[in-house]
């Protein structure tokens, strides 16, 4: 029966990446990965002429890689030092709080933290910037992030924290050196699927980050990223067909963090 | 402690590339209308001035936000500001007209190309007191085709929009149980229909739906092909929205503020659901602009924008270029700036 | 650093999360204020009207779509996220073919919400229609059903994990008493590894409710109560993400309130969860 509901599973899934791909692997060639962002009246010629679209989307691939590497790098040591906490403290009335509002933002529309992040970092650096979005981004990652190490985390046999401890560990070592590579596949699921979640992300990056016609590596000005390119290209009648080749992108880029972290994990676990 | 250490060079990493960073770049957000427009004349620009222009479609409101909140040099608006939102400006807002457009209907039928259709009757299809398209009234003004037997489905924009601003505007001028009923502005009480989001959701529905019928961006419709309806303009005529008739829309006299709509225009040929799309900014540039250099910056794209150049590059992707008397205008504004 | 300094630091950091969502709870609630003011909150939530031209808001209509849309998908997705998560955390646990398998179904998590709403409204929109559902394909049912498929891989990924820690031994002692695969997974499994697995649904379930772009191609935004699963609607986010760029004054207002209140109904949704756990442990 398990095998049944999988496999009817693999429908959709089979359908929608199918779509993406046939739709979009026209486009694909070093130029995309390298070339800037193609105009509409590029897009209409080469449409009526039956040529592909010339362009690419380098400035979008640089920018998402660059917001998410920052967002992780602020998310990741605080959500697992976070989900470290509120383990310990299992019964502390104040984690409970802490946990509760976790799940919480989990649940806040991203358009929702978009606009709240706008009001605070953008008007406050009077700038769009890929340090605004990246804060957005670190909001909606920590949830997840923080959640998935408490419950690995609680999952541990009690006898790991004890034996180290009693061979005279400090608390601190005892929680980076020994528990945490333990439960390194459950954390990073966490991470992945909350990098995952990002990194395809569009209303928080469209209010924080603006958007850029070229590639930038400032992280106080407006910068491009993969989602915002989409919207753009979904809103452009002659654009339309990049939206498909860039969510292939995005797919695959998906797709190896996934397998080269499952690898990792599990030949940790090995 | 090694990952402490990768963190602090991560950081100081980042920092220096930032700084070192800062060639003059402009930022401005605002209306998707113009979109396709922009970005093919701000990536020219780029071409011939090496200046990087990042513009951000969020929408006339976001860029009007924007501009209040001074995180962008200018911002673009598809409805010219009220004087009570003037007001609210922290300083004094200019706005310069870029192109023109139109929003036509489009529509759905099989083997019909053409057809004919008067403010009234689209008044009524919202209402649902035409709700067939055989219906007398439309049979009436298409004498020569075969309408089917077959339900009406408009089709309208859920989401607030430059494009239903203009819409309602002119249906408020022409019908009064629109003015009523529905009245003017962003986004509406509708009664009946498919609501979708965006020009490409409208198109969306449109496409795959028989009997439909909505109102679309001249830019999509043209782009894509979609069969539009010819409007009865106040003069009586059924026009087609072409370039050239919906230039006729503007012409005449130009209020120096250049806050002005062009819907049902009395011109003999006009398309009466023409419309400007404006840029707006500071009369002192330097209240959204950091230093000198990009106030300079701002203002020469600006003037470069009304130019012969910037206005040949709207033909291209189905825009219409400004008349000659709203260029004047725009730049007699500029000339004003600081 | 002594034990004390960083027991004291875990603290000062988790102040970081109450920070961060107190700041917001503030942000919503000031930008709230004028509409709550003017409508009353009582009257607020149970009114369906949404004029803008009289400037009268009510929120009603999507606190139901919203709350129809995000169960109606937990609920569907339920027995597709648990086989899958049973199917590599047990079954084939650890080979290589589960790692392609769950690589492959992260793939949906990374999927952007506007190829979700153009897939959905290409390919699953004429099958409603074909099937004789619905005329024209929107609504709740579709909105659910792609939401449904685009929550799996959270619900899936991370109770795959939960279940694959159970320890051997555990499992070992419950065959050599006899009982077959399905009763041990059942028995023992299921009930050891019960904390992550409902946490991970929580966060599915949260990523439902706050899914703006998908369901707003799908559900057909009409600003009314949905009478029934083929009926169109619409849903809190969808609403703030379609009216947000062009509101002002009572209506940017009104938007934020639904904004507080869909960070409350997740508070609220989120705290029966935990009373539902809590009673069958």
């Amino acid at each position: 029966m398990v095998c049944v509901l999988s496999s009817i599973i693999a429908i959709p899934l089979f359908s929608i990446v199918w779509k993406v791909v046939s739709k979009g692997y026209k486009q694909i060639s070093l130029e995309f990965f390298t070339q800037n962002i193609p105009n509409s009246w590029e897009a209409s010629l080469a449409l009526k002429s039956g040529n592909i679209i010339p362009g690419g989307i380098a400035p979008g691939i640089t920018g998402s890689l660059f917001m998410v590497a920052i967002a992780s790098l602020m998310a990741i040591p605080l959500g697992i030092t976070i989900g470290v906490y509120l383990c310990e403290n299992p019964n502390n009335k104040y984690a409970s709080i802490v946990r509760f509002i976790s799940d919480l933002l989990q649940g806040v529309p991203s358009i929702v933290i978009g606009l709240i992040t706008y009001s605070w970092v953008v008007t406050t650096l009077k700038s769009y910037s890929a340090l605004a979005a990246s804060v957005a981004l670190t909001i909606m990652m920590l949830p997840m992030i923080i959640r998935s190490t408490e419950e690995t985390l609680k999952m541990l046999p009690n006898s790991l924290k004890e034996s180290a401890l009693a061979l005279g560990a400090s608390r601190i070592k005892t929680t980076y050196y020994v528990i945490i590579p333990s439960a390194f596949s459950g954390i990073f699921t966490g991470i992945l699927l909350s990098v995952s979640r990002v990194i395809g992300e569009t209303a928080p990056l469209l209010l924080t980050s603006l958007g850029s016609s070229s590639i930038n590596w400032n992280i106080f000005s407006p910068t491009s990223s993969i989602p915002t390119l989409i919207w753009d290209f979904y809103n452009d009648p002659n654009l339309l067909n990049m939206v498909w080749s860039s969510s292939l992108i995005l797919l695959t880029i998906v797709f190896v963090l996934n397998y080269i972290a499952k690898t990792v994990s599990q030949s940790r676990n090995n | 402690m090694k990952k402490i250490n990768y963190f602090i060079i991560a950081v100081v990493v980042i920092f220096i590339t930032s700084c070192t960073n800062n060639q003059v770049k402009l930022n401005a957000a605002g209306a998707t209308f113009p979109l396709p427009y922009y970005n093919l004349a701000f990536s020219t620009y780029k071409n011939l001035n090496a200046i990087n222009i990042s513009y951000g479609g969020i929408g006339s409101g976001g860029g009007i936000r924007s501009l209040k909140d001074k995180v962008v040099n200018f911002a673009g608006t598809d409805a010219y500001l009220s004087d009570k939102e003037l007001a609210e400006m922290p300083s004094e807002v200019l706005h310069i007209p870029t192109c023109m457009g139109a929003v036509v209907m489009a529509f759905n039928l099989d083997n019909i190309e053409n057809l004919n259709i008067t403010p009234s009757i689209i008044s009524d299809i919202y209402h649902g007191k035409i709700s067939n398209w055989n219906d007398t009234a439309i049979a009436a003004i298409n004498p020569n085709i075969k309408l089917p037997d077959l339900k009406i489905t408009p089709v309208y924009r859920s989401d607030g929009s430059g494009t239903t601003f203009v819409f309602s505007d002119y249906m408020t001028k022409t019908s009064q149980e629109w003015k009523v009923d529905f009245g003017h502005g962003k986004s509406l009480k509708w009664k009946l229909g498919i609501a979708a989001k965006g020009n490409p959701g409208v198109a969306g529905v449109i496409k795959q739906t028989r009997g439909s019928i909505g109102y679309i961006g001249t830019e999509y419709a043209f782009a894509q092909d979609i069969k539009t309806a010819a409007i009865q303009n106040p003069r009586g005529e059924f026009i087609k929205a072409t370039t050239k008739s919906i230039a006729l829309a503007a012409e005449g006299d130009i209020r120096p503020d250049t806050r002005q709509m062009i819907t049902a225009s009395t011109t003999k040929g006009s398309y009466p659901i023409s419309c400007f799309t404006w840029i707006i900014f500071y009369k002192d540039l330097s209240i959204a602009c950091k230093d000198q250099q990009t106030q300079i910056e701002t203002l020469k794209l600006l003037n470069w924008m009304l130019s012969d150049k910037a206005q040949e590059l709207t033909l291209k992707v189905n825009y219409v270029p400004l008349p000659p008397l709203a260029i004047q205008a725009g730049l007699k504004i500029l000339s004003t700036a600081k | 650093m002594t034990d004390k300094i960083f027991k004291q630091l875990l603290f000062v950091l988790s102040l970081i999360v109450l920070f961060i969502t107190a700041g917001m709870i503030y942000s919503l609630v000031s930008g709230s204020l004028p509409a709550l003011r003017e409508f009353g909150i009582f009257h607020f939530i149970s009114s369906s009207e949404w004029d803008p031209k009289a400037e009268n808001y009510g929120a009603l209509p999507f606190i139901v779509g919203t709350l129809l849309t995000s169960f109606l998908a937990l609920l569907i997705s339920l027995p597709f996220s648990l086989s899958i998560a049973l199917f590599t955390g047990e079954y084939y646990k650890n080979s290589r073919f589960s790692r392609i398998i769950s690589s492959f179904v992260n793939l949906l998590s990374g999927v952007p919400s506007i190829v979700y709403g153009l897939w959905g409204f290409y390919s699953i929109r004429p099958i409603i229609i074909n099937m004789g559902i619905s005329s024209n394909g929107l609504g709740i049912l579709t909105s659910s059903i792609v939401l449904a498929i685009m929550i799996i891989p959270y619900a899936s990924s991370l109770s795959s994990e939960f279940l694959g820690m159970v320890p051997a031994n555990l499992k070992e002692a419950s065959y050599s008493l006899g009982s077959t695969r399905l009763e041990m997974i059942r028995n023992v499994m299921i009930p050891y590894a019960s904390s992550g697995v409902t946490a991970s649904y929580i966060l599915a379930l949260g990523r439902a409710l706050g899914e703006t772009m998908a369901v707003t191609m799908l559900i057909g935004n009409t600003n009314n109560l949905p009478s029934s699963l083929i009926a169109t609607g619409n849903s809190m986010a969808s609403i703030i993400a379609n009216q947000f760029g062009e509101a002002d004054g009572l209506k940017l207002s009104s938007l934020i309130a639904i904004a507080l209140l869909l960070m409350l109904i997740t508070a609220f949704i989120n705290l029966i969860g935990k009373l539902i756990i809590r009673r069958f442990q």
